[in-house]
């Protein structure tokens, strides 16, 4: 049995027949077509899946697409605007922090969650904030950077 | 291989005049692909979409070792959404296998692992796939299994294959050198038996693949795939076709680190497209990565070595037995390397080596980063360490006097022509405080070195050639395109190609694309393992880069009516000496419009000089054209409460020759200490009764944030003679000497010597308290007999 959801995605409104099965993973990437958000492992494990629901990081292949009803969801298509790469998109390049890219999109989310509760975390709360999201190319050190330079970066913007 | 005609046609390097340099080679760059990634718009294989495709599963065995009776698919089939169900009796049924061929893409009358694939699904969604396996009758007789491969090879134990008998796959042995009079001269013998575990590669992107065939009966494969050329010859000959009639599209890639060779599922996905009639995708779960997957092959290590009171090393004896799982992928070469590159190491005369690769009940087993020289590293290593605190020297020290160098021939003719061995160590010595710390020793904190020596490409890896071969096509847009059949899984071997063509033809990399490989348009590329990728495929583009720039400077002395010899290439203009000028893009019509329409196209390969694939009974041969070194030095500190053991710096020195992209090759060495504290400390398959129990991320633990330790890492470049630009592979000893360096740390901070990976908290813990108790009683005993 289908049922109707409302859903703002990246800004835009969408109105989708679900199965209560679906998840919001399944959802973006098969309904929408916004396959920047990657699935590895199907279990909330990897943090590959990471968007932001009003805000929050969530593992999206845990989350049903019903329960997303009037709700907002941020994907990586929706951090960029148009050619401008969101400072985090930009640290994350100019750091090195992306090899294979798989888990990018995911640690970009989860940094964005936490750069807008807390702007200026120290190293440990950018690696804490971090440790639901793997990767196994890059040993995390260039990430963890780029979050740190984007925050200052962030800050120096809000500053000026 | 050595075609003098072919040889013949390569141009010989222009001078260097006549292209204004920016020095796009040794600049940091974050990689071609990084914003593409960063926006989420680079297209992995599960984002693509073929117009009518279904989605293919596999049924697997719940059983480690049984006949297959019956299949009845006849419930499957019915189920609405079905287009096709397989099992062997639907395939040519023909033994498949990159190096022996041991395996049906589809189990024949008997499965040999838990995971062994019997039948396949395609239908219109997952969901329905998933269903019909369900509705698959197997009938099984159960057989007798044997996991341990020290089991296996026992008389009488259950054999899996009945060509093999005590199911040893292969088994070789070798001597070099007066072995047994070096052992009689040396001041102290060490025997030891050190065991490596069975491990994931846990790229973060599961494997799939997607199969169509045309009209015409042609196939094509698109693959996330390390080797689409050599998947086109042995996907061909597993279905019994020409290799001229498959196609195969390399798919970008989300990591691969050796897992992503030939697989077998890859021949299900066509074999189901085939009896479908339409384009078929299957795409792993995480568990079936865990349960069918590659992982890396585990070994039990007995090694003896001798030395000198003065330190000086003197025999070594190493009989070495790898557990193949139940087919085999590539575990010859595997075995090969762990048998032969540590020996290599340093100054060795006398070897004696045995090594038998043995088939268990267990998921195959294959490539991963290291590719058998890390499981023999951390043995060996490990040995090194406990030979310098018995000879009672510093371990550095003893590793510095006994230290391969440049112009060597190893005991197993390796031709060192760049070795940065003992700058590295003495690098790693004053980044890491090595002296002092070690000078200044704190109650359960160790600081351990290890060191390590890997390949360029291996020769030995494919009987037919070795070598890279490139096309670089200049349009009529200015542009370059730089074909290779070499593959970028992530690792950043696009940036480097795209480096050293701007480099070439003095573009900038905003100029150059590097498209992923295609069997139907790309040169033919075995294919990105053994630490090749920038040092064959960096010199074939290099090839090809000089002959496209020879031949835009002959296109654009006529366009611009200059004397020969007398044009410059600067920033994307051929420029005369009299001022006048042309763009790449005028210089590309000029040639279009004079040929026809045709681009101005490089071509170059390189075949690495004076190497020869190993002597197939003694392993003796130089292998690789050029040897990189690394150092890594561990500092860790355990809790004595709860066995944890936390790595708390990790000071790296590498020799890879030049560094074409610094930020790059820093990237390289702090993943590869990530995976290699993983397999020390964390990572281990846990197979009970021949079933796989943690085959999630939940129970299986890799490194996250809150693990990893403080890095630095720094390079030494020496110039190596055959790599471009002096370059030398960098990928796999990134993680060769990090877990034999955090065990000798545990030792320093102990004086426990662990043999077994990984070290987890638990065997710390009993360890710890396995001393306790020695010491305990021992006191007691001295009191007693006083």
């Amino acid at each position: 049995m289908k049922h109707t959801i409302a859903i703002t995605v990246n800004g835009t409104e969408e109105r989708l027949q679900v199965d209560a099965r679906q998840t919001l993973l399944e959802i973006l990437r098969e309904d929408l077509s916004l396959t920047g958000t990657k699935q590895g492992c199907g279990m909330g494990e990897c943090g590959a899946c990471t968007v932001l629901v009003d805000g929050m990081a969530v593992n999206a292949c845990l989350m049903l697409a019903i329960r997303c009803d009037g709700r907002e969801v941020l994907t990586i298509e929706g951090l960029s605007e148009g050619e401008q790469l969101h400072p985090l998109q930009q640290a994350f390049v100019e750091q090195g922090a992306i090899q294979c890219g798989f888990c990018t999109p995911g640690a970009i989310l989860s940094s964005k969650a936490l750069l807008d509760t807390n702007p200026s975390p120290d190293e440990a709360e950018v690696r804490e904030s971090l440790a639901g999201n793997l990767c196994r190319c890059t040993g995390y050190a260039k990430i963890v950077k780029a979050v740190l330079s984007a925050s200052k970066h962030q800050r120096g913007i809000a500053r000026g | 291989m050595a075609d003098p005609e072919i040889t013949d046609l390569i141009s010989p390097a222009l001078d260097s005049n006549h292209v204004a340099r920016i020095g796009v080679v040794g600049m940091p760059h974050p990689g071609v692909d990084a914003r593409a990634k960063a926006v989420g718009r680079l297209e992995y294989i599960t984002d693509m979409r073929l117009p009518k495709m279904l989605e293919g599963k596999i049924l697997r065995s719940p059983h480690p070792h049984a006949r297959i009776l019956n299949v009845d698919t006849q419930r499957a089939t019915r189920l609405p959404g079905v287009r096709a169900v397989i099992t062997s009796k639907d395939t040519p049924r023909l033994l498949y296998g990159p190096m022996i061929a041991d395996q049906y893409p589809l189990a024949v009358d008997r499965v040999r692992y838990v995971g062994d694939a019997v039948a396949a699904v395609a239908a219109i969604d997952t969901y329905t796939a998933t269903e019909a396996l369900s509705l698959i009758d197997v009938d099984y007789e159960i057989l007798p299994p044997v996991f341990d491969p020290m089991e296996a090879i026992l008389p009488g134990a259950p054999q899996l294959h009945d060509v093999k008998t005590r199911n040893i796959a292969l088994t070789a042995g070798w001597q070099r050198g007066e072995v047994d009079e070096a052992f009689r001269a040396s001041d102290v013998i060490l025997e030891q038996r050190f065991q490596t575990q069975l491990v994931h590669q846990c790229y973060m992107e599961p494997m799939a693949a997607i199969a169509a065939w045309d009209t015409h009966g042609r196939l094509t494969l698109w693959l996330p795939i390390q080797v689409p050329g050599l998947a086109q010859w042995n996907y061909a000959a597993a279905l019994g076709l020409a290799p001229g009639r498959v196609r195969v599209v390399q798919t970008e890639m989300g990591g691969a680190f050796g897992g992503k060779l030939e697989h077998s599922f890859h021949l299900v996905c066509a074999l189901l497209s085939q009896a479908a009639g339409l384009p078929v995708r299957i795409a792993y779960t995480r568990e079936e990565e865990f349960e069918a997957g590659l992982p890396r092959v585990p070994f039990v290590i007995d090694l003896r070595v001798g030395a000198k009171r003065d330190g000086t090393l003197m025999a070594k004896q190493a009989d070495l037995f790898a557990d193949n799982g139940a087919y085999t992928s590539y575990g010859p070469a595997i075995l090969s390397a762990a048998a032969t590159r540590s020996d290599c190491l340093y100054r060795l005369n006398n070897v004696r080596t045995s090594m038998t690769l043995v088939y268990t009940n267990k998921v195959p087993t294959g490539c991963f980063r290291g590719f058998g020289n890390l499981q023999m590293h951390f043995a060996n290593e490990s040995m090194m360490d406990m030979l310098a605190y018995e000879l009672g020297v510093d371990p550095l020290d003893f590793r510095l006097k006994n230290a391969t160098h440049a112009g060597d021939v190893t005991v197993h003719g390796f031709q060192i022509g760049s070795c940065g061995l003992s700058e590295c160590l003495k690098q790693a010595a004053e980044l890491s405080r090595w002296r002092e710390t070690r000078s200044n020793p704190r109650r359960l904190h160790g600081i351990g070195v290890a060191a390590a020596i890997h390949v360029s490409s291996n020769r030995s890896f494919v009987p037919e050639f070795d070598g890279s071969a490139a096309i670089i096509r200049i349009g009529a847009d200015g542009k370059a395109t730089v074909l290779t059949g070499e593959v970028d899984m992530g690792q950043g071997s696009k940036t480097v190609f795209a480096q050293i063509a701007a480099e070439e033809l003095g573009l900038t990399l905003n100029d150059i694309s590097v498209p992923n490989a295609d069997t139907d348009l790309s040169p033919f590329g075995l294919g990105t393992w053994g630490s090749r990728a920038t040092t064959l495929g960096g010199n074939a583009v290099k090839a090809a880069a000089e002959d496209a720039r020879r031949k835009l400077l002959t296109a654009a002395t006529e366009l611009l009516d200059a004397r020969p010899g007398t044009l410059v290439i600067e920033g994307g203009f051929v420029r005369a000496p009299d001022g006048a000028r042309a763009s790449f893009a005028d210089v590309a019509k000029h040639f279009a419009y004079r040929n026809g329409g045709a681009p101005i196209l490089g071509q170059g390969h390189f075949v690495p000089p004076g190497v020869v694939p190993s002597d197939p009974r003694t392993k003796f041969g130089n292998v690789s054209c050029a040897y990189p070194f690394g150092v890594h030095v561990a500092e860790v500190e355990v809790n004595i409460d709860t066995g944890q053991v936390r790595v708390v710096r990790i000071v790296a020195a590498h020799d890879v020759g030049k560094v074409v992209n610094p930020l790059g090759a820093e990237g390289q060495v702090e993943g590869g200490i990530a995976q290699g504290m993983g397999f020390a400390l964390m990572e281990e398959m846990q197979v009970i009764s021949g079933k796989p129990a943690n085959p999630n991320f939940r129970d299986y633990k890799i490194p996250s944030t809150m693990d990893m330790p403080e890095i630095e890492c720094s390079f030494i470049e020496s110039q190596d003679p055959h790599g471009p630009y002096g370059a030398k592979g960098l990928a796999e000893p990134a993680i060769i000497p990090t877990p034999p360096a955090i065990a000798n740390a545990l030792f320093d901070a102990l004086k426990i010597r662990f043999t077994e990976l990984p070290i987890t908290p638990q065997k710390v813990l009993m360890a710890i308290q396995q001393t306790k108790a020695h010491e305990a009683s021992s006191y007691r005993g001295g009191e007693a007999s006083g």
